[in-house]
């Protein structure tokens, strides 16, 4: 996300997405309605997620104008119970692009900061009209705003805000945006129903603007528990990621003006008083490690210029020369440069490189990803030839890239940490297919967490077969961090693993009934576009759903051939309960007989253990 | 005498009848019997697989070996086609009592009256071999007969047995354009004849050349006309002509390996007809026209194509071709890799055929 913010700071994030909304999902009024929907939602159950409540979501469109041909306007409202935004908030939120609560590196549906807001400035332009956000964090009082967009501004006006009593905590959006439920009725009922079966635990229901009412109660008692933030996994780390997170560990040189010493002197308590130098440093030494950051780097600096305030006003800093453990200033007084030894002995010595070349890569490693203990990151350092305290801010380019390889290739980290994942687990995923498909086989699975570029992942997936499923399948259900995903599914990953199936290996054939549900969860799901429809092919994703493919193929596999025994046995005796009775028939007028001969003896032998008794011994398999 | 004979013809296929319709109840009875005793029925019917149709070198003709292959009721891959052959058998019997006759196709369709199915003609032709072969009976003893037709002319006295001409006779020379051999003919008996030899030829010009040019009376002889490959009712007929009434056969055909073959099978039946052993003439003679004639006679001729060359190699590997003129001719015409047709002789004529090169053959017969 943030090298979209970076491209594009000429101009503001909402000016560019007002330009480019098809690329967030609001192509036409088709689209749009649906992705407004999606936003809603996910925002709701993201919430409610979040904070561990079970989600009671409120769907509803309804027509300004029912008479109106599509498209046309609508006012679509999403009521949650869950912990609404601070008053203080709710604006931002709401009315701000790029502005979100999820950036952090734990799984959830969001993750741009501007879904909502996109919604909210799709209805803005296509019917004039401010959106209402109702939200109440204590369940006493609840905040009313009314919100329009600044788009060149990227900045919430609002248009009412007023306050009153309720009793329930939650929050409630509504729009008015052009729409054409007509023609996205389909999906948006699709989605409704699919997002139930992802999510057992929430209530959902949605009432259209026909007047229809769709009701999907929750079957699933417990939330799953909610993931935590974490850092990233070294494998697949890259470069440019490394440089980054560099770039963060880095303290810049403070620029000595006027207001940081202000700073430091009201740090070290000296706001009024002028002391002299060997008293400031005397101050310092006793506040020690209880000074902020920055202003231990301002006091090292003048230990070694050994200048009070009045002087440190004068000068200007160039450059810190560790290697030769020089100081160069410029003195505003005499106008010219100058330079100080720095004794290496002493304590401020060491801030002052440690703020220059940034941490030993030990201390890099441990602190800035998760899996790497000491022990490991000095073990690390041998196998990536790094000396285990070289400074990070000294790497050249070329140690860069072979940091990131090594990083890469190292096996000795454990596997990441799935802590920031929530998962929906094997077997609310089971229920929920058994559910919704009523099959006569299924089987579900979980694969261990992997990572793909520092981002942990894990997939899981679910097959069925028979029962009440229509035939022409495979039918392939997609879903990722708890969101089905209904369009472009032409160019997804999933898509791509199931077509490569050799499905007639695995006893498949012909146009079998039967179902595919996947499910990838991430703390980033590599989406192709900012409309999170379809997910790109990184070969780590691909390898692990193919896995999972395979693992419950093979089960299928397994039922298969029983059922096809089942099946074959069944045949045969109708074929002989067909055949036998006609040669019986013949050969009584061959024999010259008048009476046919009892053959019932033997269709008695031939007829198997009933059909009935074979489906129901399947049951174990299914449940392994 | 003429009566006395009839009568004990007339007997002797009213007995052969009885053969057939008491052999189809033994089969009917043996599959009855055993689903009232609660068993599979089952029976075994000789192997038709190419490794075991062998040259039998006495019989002259080919057989088939010792294998046999059991076809149960109980195996469901056979069970269909074990209930298509009870089917044709018991269509059989029906034919057979009630003396009505039918075709390969006829057979086809009935059977979808009783709901059994066949895929196609050739699943129904197929299942007729298996009754053959299992019975040893030609299709023809059962009442089903080919599509093909081929005729017959000459003084040859015949009582028919089909229904409604029983005992009507007829003479085979009262028409010029012949007789074509159908179900009555094949079925008939044969009462007398004043020709002292049978010449088939194969083509329907000639036959009816040699009825114009009255080659039955110049020469005493019954003509048939196999109209290419010899159908196995005019099979049946040849041989019943040459075991019956004592008649030599000779056999006249083009100029080619074809025609070369079409002899063979009269004389010594087709490996696909192995499992019948009722269709050949053993001492039936080719007379030609030979390779060698086609330089004797100066005839015109035309170039082998790529195909007559590779049956000729074809025809090599065949026990049959491995000695006597049969091997001489067929070396010859690989020689030459050219043919010649019958109809080749109106070069010089268009009774030089009968004229001349007819008799120089039924002389050369003799020595045969
Ligand atoms: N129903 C809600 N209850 C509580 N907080 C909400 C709700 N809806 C939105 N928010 C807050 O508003 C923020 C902005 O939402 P928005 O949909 O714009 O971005 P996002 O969900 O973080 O990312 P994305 O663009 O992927 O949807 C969220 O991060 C969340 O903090
Ligand atoms: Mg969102």
């Amino acid at each position: 996300m943030s090298s979209i913010k970076e491209k594009f700071n000429q101009i503001s994030p909402s000016e560019f997405f007002y330009s480019n909304r098809d690329l967030a999902g609001f192509s036409n009024p088709t689209r749009s309605l649906y992705t407004a929907v999606r936003e809603f939602v996910e925002n709701s159950l993201d919430a409610c997620d979040q904070k561990g409540i079970l989600p009671d979501v409120h769907l509803t469109i309804k027509a300004v104008d029912p008479e109106k041909p599509d498209p046309k306007p609508y006012i679509l409202t999403v009521k949650d119970n869950g912990p609404g935004v601070d008053s203080k908030y709710v604006p931002l939120a709401f009315g701000t692009i790029l502005y979100g609560s999820k950036f952090g590196l734990k799984q959830a549906r969001g993750m741009f900061g501007l879904g909502a807001t996109m919604a909210i400035l799709y209805g803005q332009i296509t019917t004039n009209k401010p959106v209402i956000v109702k939200s109440s964090r204590d369940g006493k009082i609840q905040d009313e705003f009314e919100l329009l967009l600044d788009i060149q501004k990227n900045k919430p006006i609002i248009v009412k805000h007023k306050t009153k009593e309720i009793s329930k905590s939650g929050l409630s959006v509504s729009i008015c945006l052009e729409g054409d439920y007509s023609k996205a009725g389909t999906k948006i009922r699709d989605y409704v129903y699919e997002t139930s079966l992802i999510t057992p635990y929430a209530t959902i229901t949605f009432d259209d603007p026909k007047g229809q009412k769709f009701h999907h109660p929750r079957f699933v008692k417990n939330i799953p528990s909610p993931p935590t933030i974490i850092r990233p996994h070294p494998h697949g780390i890259d470069v440019e990621r490394i440089r980054r997170m560099i770039v963060e560990s880095l303290f810049e040189i403070p620029n000595i003006d006027d207001t940081m010493i202000e700073k430091v002197r009201k740090d070290l308590g000296l706001s009024k008083k002028n002391l002299s130098f060997t008293a400031i440093m005397e101050k310092a030494r006793k506040k020690g490690k209880s000074l902020p950051c920055q202003t231990r780097v301002v006091i090292a600096l003048m230990s070694f210029l050994k200048m009070d305030f009045e002087k440190l006003n004068k000068i200007r800093i160039e450059d810190i020369d560790v290697p030769n453990k020089k100081l160069f200033y410029w003195d505003f007084g005499d106008s010219q440069s100058k330079s100080v030894d720095m004794d290496s002995e002493s304590q401020y010595y060491n801030l002052l490189t440690h703020t220059v070349q940034g941490e030993p890569l030990t201390t890099f490693l441990t602190k800035r990803f998760q899996r790497v203990g000491p022990t490991t990151a000095v073990k690390f350092a041998k196998f990536a030839k790094f000396k285990p305290e070289k400074r990070m801010g000294t790497m050249t380019n070329q140690e860069l890239v072979k940091l990131s390889n090594s990083l890469q290739t190292f096996e000795d980290f454990m596997a990441p940490d799935s802590n920031c994942l929530a998962p929906l687990g094997a077997e609310p995923l089971e229920k929920g297919i058994k559910k919704f498909f009523n099959p006569d086989f299924t089987a579900v699975v979980q694969r261990p967490a992997s990572a793909y570029s520092g981002f942990p992942f894990i997939i899981e997936m679910g097959i069925a077969y028979g029962g009440e499923i229509k035939s022409g399948g495979p039918h392939v259900y997609r879903f990722a961090n708890r969101i089905p995903l209904l369009y472009d599914e032409g160019s997804d990953v999933v898509l791509k693993v199931v077509n490569d199936a050799d499905w007639g290996r695995y006893k498949v054939k012909g146009e079998p009934p039967f179902v595919i549900v996947s499910h990838i969860c991430s703390t980033r799901i590599p989406y192709k576009t900012a409309g999170k429809e379809n997910v790109a092919d990184r070969p780590e994703i691909e390898r692990e759903l193919r896995l999972a493919l395979q693992l419950l193929s093979r089960k299928l596999a397994a039922y298969m051939s029983k059922r096809g025994q089942a099946e074959m046995a069944k045949k045969r005796s109708n074929l002989y309960a067909k055949y036998i009775p006609m040669i019986a028939e013949f050969c009584t007028e061959l024999a010259g007989k008048k009476k046919e001969p009892d053959y019932k003896k033997i269709l008695e032998e031939v007829n198997p253990i009933e059909p009935k008794k074979i489906v129901e011994e399947e049951k174990p398999i299914e449940n392994k | 005498m003429k009566t006395s004979k009839s009568k004990e013809l007339n007997k002797k296929s009213k007995e052969k009848q009885k053969n057939i319709l008491e052999m189809l109840k033994s089969h009917g009875a043996k599959i009855y019997d055993d689903l009232d005793n609660g068993q599979f029925p089952k029976f075994s019917i000789p192997s038709r697989s190419v490794s075991n149709i062998v040259y039998d070198k006495k019989l002259r003709q080919y057989i088939l070996g010792n294998n046999s292959a059991l076809r149960s009721a109980k195996n469901s891959a056979q069970l269909r086609s074990f209930t298509q052959l009870m089917w044709l058998a018991f269509f059989a019997n029906r034919l057979t009592q009630e003396k009505k006759s039918s075709t390969l196709r006829d057979v086809y369709y009935s059977s979808q009256a009783f709901a059994v199915e066949f895929e196609d003609q050739s699943e129904s032709d197929n299942i007729i071999v298996d009754l053959e072969a299992v019975t040893s009976k030609p299709r023809e003893d059962f009442h089903i007969f080919p599509e093909e037709r081929s005729s017959i002319f000459g003084d040859l006295d015949i009582e028919y047995t089909i229904p409604g001409y029983e005992g009507k006779t007829m003479n085979l020379s009262n028409h010029p354009d012949g007789y074509s051999i159908g179900p009555s003919l094949t079925t008939c008996d044969l009462v007398g004849t004043s020709a002292e030899i049978v010449i088939a030829v194969e083509k329907g010009g000639l036959f009816t050349r040699f009825v114009e040019e009255q080659i039955d009376k110049k020469f005493k002889s019954i003509i048939i006309n196999t109209g290419g490959q010899a159908p196995r009712s005019t099979r049946t007929l040849l041989k019943r002509l040459h075991d019956e009434m004592g008649l030599p056969v000779i056999i006249l055909t083009d100029g080619d390996v074809y025609g070369e073959h079409i002899a063979m099978v009269i004389k010594s039946g087709s490996a696909n007809a192995a499992h019948l052993r009722e269709l050949t003439v053993p001492d039936a003679k080719w007379v030609g026209v030979w390779a060698t004639d086609i330089e004797k006679y100066k005839l015109p001729t035309i170039p082998m194509t790529e195909f007559d060359i590779k049956r000729c190699y074809d025809l090599q590997k065949d026990p049959r071709y491995q000695e006597g003129i049969w091997k001489k001719e067929l070396d010859v015409f690989l020689k030459l890799k050219r043919k010649a047709e019958l109809e080749a002789f109106s070069k010089y004529g268009l009774t030089n055929i009968t004229d001349k090169y007819l008799p120089q053959k039924l002389e050369l017969a003799k020595s045969l």
